[in-house]
């Protein structure tokens, strides 16, 4: 019964998905539909190592960030398509944390955080500076959009908004595949054992450090891929996007929707992108309201969304079978 | 000409690293005392230099006294967040502190954006017309006045720390919250005063620097990750590595920025801190949590 269960739902989801650009057909309403995927995939890559490993990243923009930068040097100056930067970003982002991975993850807690944000403050810091590559805060204007591709004798063309929509679609998918499959896994158990007791877990003969490298690298791959989505997107990139504040944003995200779940950064992610739209007629208090409501938040829900609907389900039949 | 430069730069560095000195020992005190990572620390600072500029400016109130002014206010507005936003949270995960004081910081660096505007403000203190000039370095009356004064709260502080009776119950907070409340130390009474003494330093290093460089809304975010960097090099809670992981940084950051590039200044104390993990784990005065 569960299967069938199941299987109605993520159909019946899928089929939402698929018609909804359909429904909003505005370019506002789609342009909110894709940040919220790229932004989904940053989330649940965020998730393998804040949720599943329990390793505090503060500096997860700074992976999304070079994901973005690699693509479009690539593309503005080697003129390389879109289909190959997007494996050579993620697989520079990947590279890139871990290195920083080893370096740091033997750090814990408070230390780790102030690092990873200290890092994420570098990679800003160069990306401003280092003028003759990166066009310093003036950023990389004229990236190309991904080139048309066959598929069958079907030709399939990125130009708008719509297109983009479809591709994220696939692309929020194969990661959250991805996600599952990694967490449902031996590794993923291992994963848990380190965030839960990462003495127990390495008595017990796990390799603790290298699962950890493995989640903060695969993470920052995943970042790095999601860079490169965002900067054929845009088509234009510059410093000002990869910032701290950024990395925060990211980390809200995972934490709203409840962490050590699939749904709950999807979840999380969604809500961030479109809620922070409705504050755009506070005009310059935009950012009062929303520090102050992540610290409202933070006192009142601080399990997450997800994770405080559940417990208040569980609470509530609890105190009713006790009755 | 070199060596004058060099002195010249380090003897900037000194006097930048006693204003983080003090800006990072307030930091330090709540994280070993509240255990609660405080990212609007920064912000504290940031409101105690507008509360020093315009106690000069507007009330027309000499320098010594408004840095004064702006430590009792700072102390104030401080135990009131505390109050607030920071107890509620106390003993819960340490992830749940910094996305709230990250959220406080946000709020309080726009709210302090959209009430002054960005445009830089200096404060004037009236001692920039007295100046030495020892062997071509240079150094006006009101750099020599902050080191001095910084001194003298670093050590105001130590004493406090070691010898009162409130210095004491910190201490022993620090060391077992649960401990300390069973012998009948009144421990919210201490979380009150920590906010207000690490408040009133940061306002007083605020307001220092208004008068070395300027006030803006956008001041307090780096300094917050700088202190983050000194109390970790340092050692948490204790009061001699940090300032003496203070004055490193501030020496790295004013040799740097003269002699390798002024860009890059921001990211030397993270290139430090990198090395310093691979050479010496344990921060520079060792032992720590």
């Amino acid at each position: 019964m569960n299967k069938a269960i199941k299987i109605g739902i993520i159909s019946a989801v899928a089929a939402i998905l698929l018609v909804l650009p359909h429904l909003f057909t505005m370019d506002y309403y789609l342009h909110i539909f894709v940040m919220s995927e790229i932004y989904a995939v940053l989330a649940l890559s965020l998730a393998l190592i804040v949720g599943f490993s329990g390793q505090v990243s503060m500096g997860h923009a700074a992976f999304y960030g070079i994901g973005a930068y690699v693509s479009a040097l690539l593309s503005t100056k080697m003129g390389l398509p879109f289909w190959v930067n997007f494996w050579i970003s993620g697989a520079a982002a990947g590279l890139i944390s871990y290195i920083i991975g080893k370096l740091v993850l033997r750090l814990r807690g408070h230390v780790l955080a102030i690092t990873t944000a200290f890092f994420c403050v570098l990679v800003n810091v160069i990306m401003v500076n280092w003028i003759p590559v990166t066009n310093g805060p003036m950023g990389i204007a004229g990236i190309p959009r991904p080139t048309p591709i066959d598929l069958f004798g079907y030709r399939l063309v990125f130009e708008t908004r719509m297109h983009y929509y479809y591709l994220g679609l696939l692309f929020v998918a194969i990661v959250a595949w991805f996600f599952y499959r990694i967490t449902t896994s031996r590794m993923g158990d291992n994963l848990i054992g380190v965030r839960e007791n990462e003495e127990l877990a390495k008595s017990l003969g796990i390799d603790t450090m290298r699962n950890k490298i493995f989640a903060f690298s695969v993470g920052g791959a995943l970042a790095g891929l999601a860079g490169s989505f965002y900067a054929h997107y845009i088509l234009f990139i510059s410093p000002v996007t990869f910032t701290i504040g950024e990395s925060i944003n990211i980390l809200v995200m995972v934490i709203f929707g409840g962490m050590s779940t699939l749904l709950g950064p999807i979840f999380g992610a969604i809500l961030l992108t479109i809620l922070p739209e409705f504050l755009r007629m506070a005009g310059a208090l935009r950012l009062v309201i929303y520090g102050v409501s992540l610290v409202c938040f933070i006192i009142w829900l601080p399990q997450g969304v997800w994770g405080s609907i559940k417990n208040w389900w569980i609470n509530k039949k609890s105190s009713e079978s006790v009755e | 000409m070199m060596l004058t430069v060099f002195l010249q730069q380090t003897l900037n560095g000194v006097i930048l690293g006693c204003i983080y000195a003090l800006i990072a020992l307030g930091l330090s005190l709540i994280f070993g005392i509240l255990e609660t990572a405080n990212f609007a620390h920064g912000e504290f600072y940031m409101i105690g230099a507008f509360i020093g500029f315009f106690s000069t400016s507007l009330l027309g109130i000499p320098f010594f006294i408004s840095i004064l002014v702006a430590m009792v206010g700072m102390g104030l507005f401080s135990t009131v967040i505390e109050r607030i936003a920071f107890r509620p949270i106390v003993g819960k995960p340490l992830i749940n502190s910094m996305l709230l004081s990250f959220g406080l910081s946000t709020a309080l660096a726009n709210l302090a954006l959209f009430l002054f505007k960005a445009d830089p403000r200096k404060i004037e203190s009236g001692l920039n017309g007295i100046h030495f000039d020892i062997m071509g370095i240079f150094m006006t009356g009101e750099r020599l006045a902050i080191l001095v004064l910084c001194v003298m709260l670093a050590c105001l502080l130590s004493w406090f720390i070691q010898y009162t009776k409130t210095g004491k119950s910190m201490r022993a907070i620090a060391q077992d919250r649960i401990a300390a409340e069973l012998a009948g130390i009144n421990v919210r009474r201490i979380y009150s005063i920590t906010f207000a003494i690490s408040g009133a330093l940061a306002a007083a290093a605020g307001t220092m620097v208004g008068a070395m460089f300027f006030v803006q809304p956008d001041m307090g975010l780096t300094v917050t990750l700088k202190s983050f960097v000194i109390i970790i090099l340092g050692g948490i809670g204790q009061i001699k590595g940090v300032i003496f992981a203070a004055i490193l940084i501030g020496l790295v950051e004013s040799l740097g920025g003269g002699f390798i590039s002024y860009a890059y200044k921001d990211a030397y104390p993270f290139i430090l801190m990198i090395l310093l993990f691979i050479i010496k784990p344990e921060g520079l005065a060792g032992g720590g949590k």
